[in-house]
């Protein structure tokens, strides 16, 4: 049985229990995703691929919102568009990363989005947090400097890997991706496998490598 | 007197099922018994329901409730909330703070008593108001503090 939803304005036919991202994917149209990821479950946690559904109050996340018969769905209407933009500020003005000092700089995922959509310095003046490089591991070197919690080594950890070494605590501000009870990431906790790093979108996960001695120093913290 | 944290979280898991659901209500009961959450109650918890450490970690973290460090034997509740704040709420939580020595979120040295804020009690008619253990003192001054926390003011 097909549904028949109207995307951007055309009649298309998708099967039920598919994504509205999956179906425009399937139509030539392209959302932009960042938590998204093929290989894991959908999780709605960066709202980078919002679209418009018509009788829907807000915005929806098409990564994981399935289709119904008759939805009509814009995804690039200017309300999406100037929605998309302003979280992926939101996003970078949270990120406390400088670009061109960043390993990962040319294949970082939010780097490409900000760049795709036309989003330059954030205009939003936040606090941002500085954690301690954790570089400890011969397995896996961690930033959280950089992350964005998008949850991507959470799943690829659950789902792919089959470990259970990530997990998200504390609350609002100070939430972070945490090890077991907070503790940095070390030989007993994650051993040979690597399986999140190519999951990170940003360079808060890499493979570790020589530290500049100067990187190694005491870490900058701000406390509220 | 030492207490075998282990030992008596499996006491309490004894009582439930293996369910997840039965997370919370299994923290509850062992930060009633212990007066917060130790790490070896927590890792018996975790093993129990077959949950990852990590996620009891930021299930604990995530509510308020939940305590990961001893905290005092008398509790002191302190309101935060907009009619609290608009009738001197922070004068009421300044004295505290300078009568014990502690900010919110903190335990006094002997163990005695931990500071905390609230967003609000629900008592907005009575503002400012506090919470000391169970009881609930509104109308608040700086004076009834004094009369209410029976600890001399630190030497300042």
């Amino acid at each position: 049985m097909a549904l028949l939803v109207t995307l951007n304005g055309t009649q298309v036919r998708g099967r039920p229990g598919q994504t509205i991202l999956e179906l425009a994917q399937e139509n030539g149209v392209d959302i932009p995703t960042l938590c998204h990821h093929a290989d894991l479950s959908p999780l709605g946690a960066c709202r980078v691929c919002v679209v418009e559904v018509e009788g829907s109050r807000t915005l929806v996340g098409s990564c994981h919102t399935p289709i119904a018969d008759g939805m009509v769905i814009h995804t690039h209407s200017p309300k999406v568009l100037e929605s998309r933009r302003v979280i992926v500020e939101l996003l970078l003005a949270s990120h406390s990363g400088v670009c061109y000092m960043c390993d990962k700089a040319n294949m970082c995922e939010l780097r490409k989005i900000a760049a795709e959509l036309d989003v330059g310095l954030p205009r939003f003046q936040v606090r941002k947090h500085y954690y301690p490089l954790e570089d400890v591991s011969p397995y896996i070197a961690r930033d959280l400097t950089k992350c964005i919690m998008c949850r991507r080594c959470v799943r690829a950890c659950n789902e792919v890997a089959k470990h259970d070494v990530f997990a998200i605590a504390y609350r609002g501000f100070d939430s972070k991706i945490v090890v077991d009870f907070d503790q940095p990431i070390d030989k007993e906790v994650c051993r040979d496998c690597g399986v999140c790093i190519p999951f990170c979108p940003t360079g808060a996960l890499s493979q570790p490598r020589e530290t500049k001695t100067e990187k190694k120093g005491k870490p900058l913290v701000v406390t509220s | 007197m030492e207490v075998d944290f282990a030992k008596e979280s499996e006491k309490i898991t004894a009582n439930y099922s293996r369910d997840s659901g039965n997370l919370i209500p299994i923290l509850q009961e062992a930060q009633e018994k212990f007066g917060y959450l130790p790490a070896e109650a927590m890792q018996k918890i975790a093993k129990f329901l077959k949950l990852p450490e990590s996620t009891i970690f930021g299930v604990s973290t995530f509510y308020a409730q939940f305590k990961l460090t001893p905290t005092g034997r008398t509790k002191i509740v302190v309101c935060r909330g907009t009619a609290c704040h608009v009738r001197g709420g922070a004068r009421i939580l300044r004295e505290i703070e300078r009568r014990l020595g502690i900010k919110p979120g903190e335990t006094t040295e002997d163990m005695e008593y931990s500071l905390e804020t609230i967003a609000c009690i629900g008592a907005c008619a009575l503002a400012p108001t506090m919470r000391i253990d169970n009881e609930t003192y509104g109308q608040m001054t700086t004076k009834k503090v004094a009369e209410v926390v029976g600890v001399e003011a630190k030497a300042s």
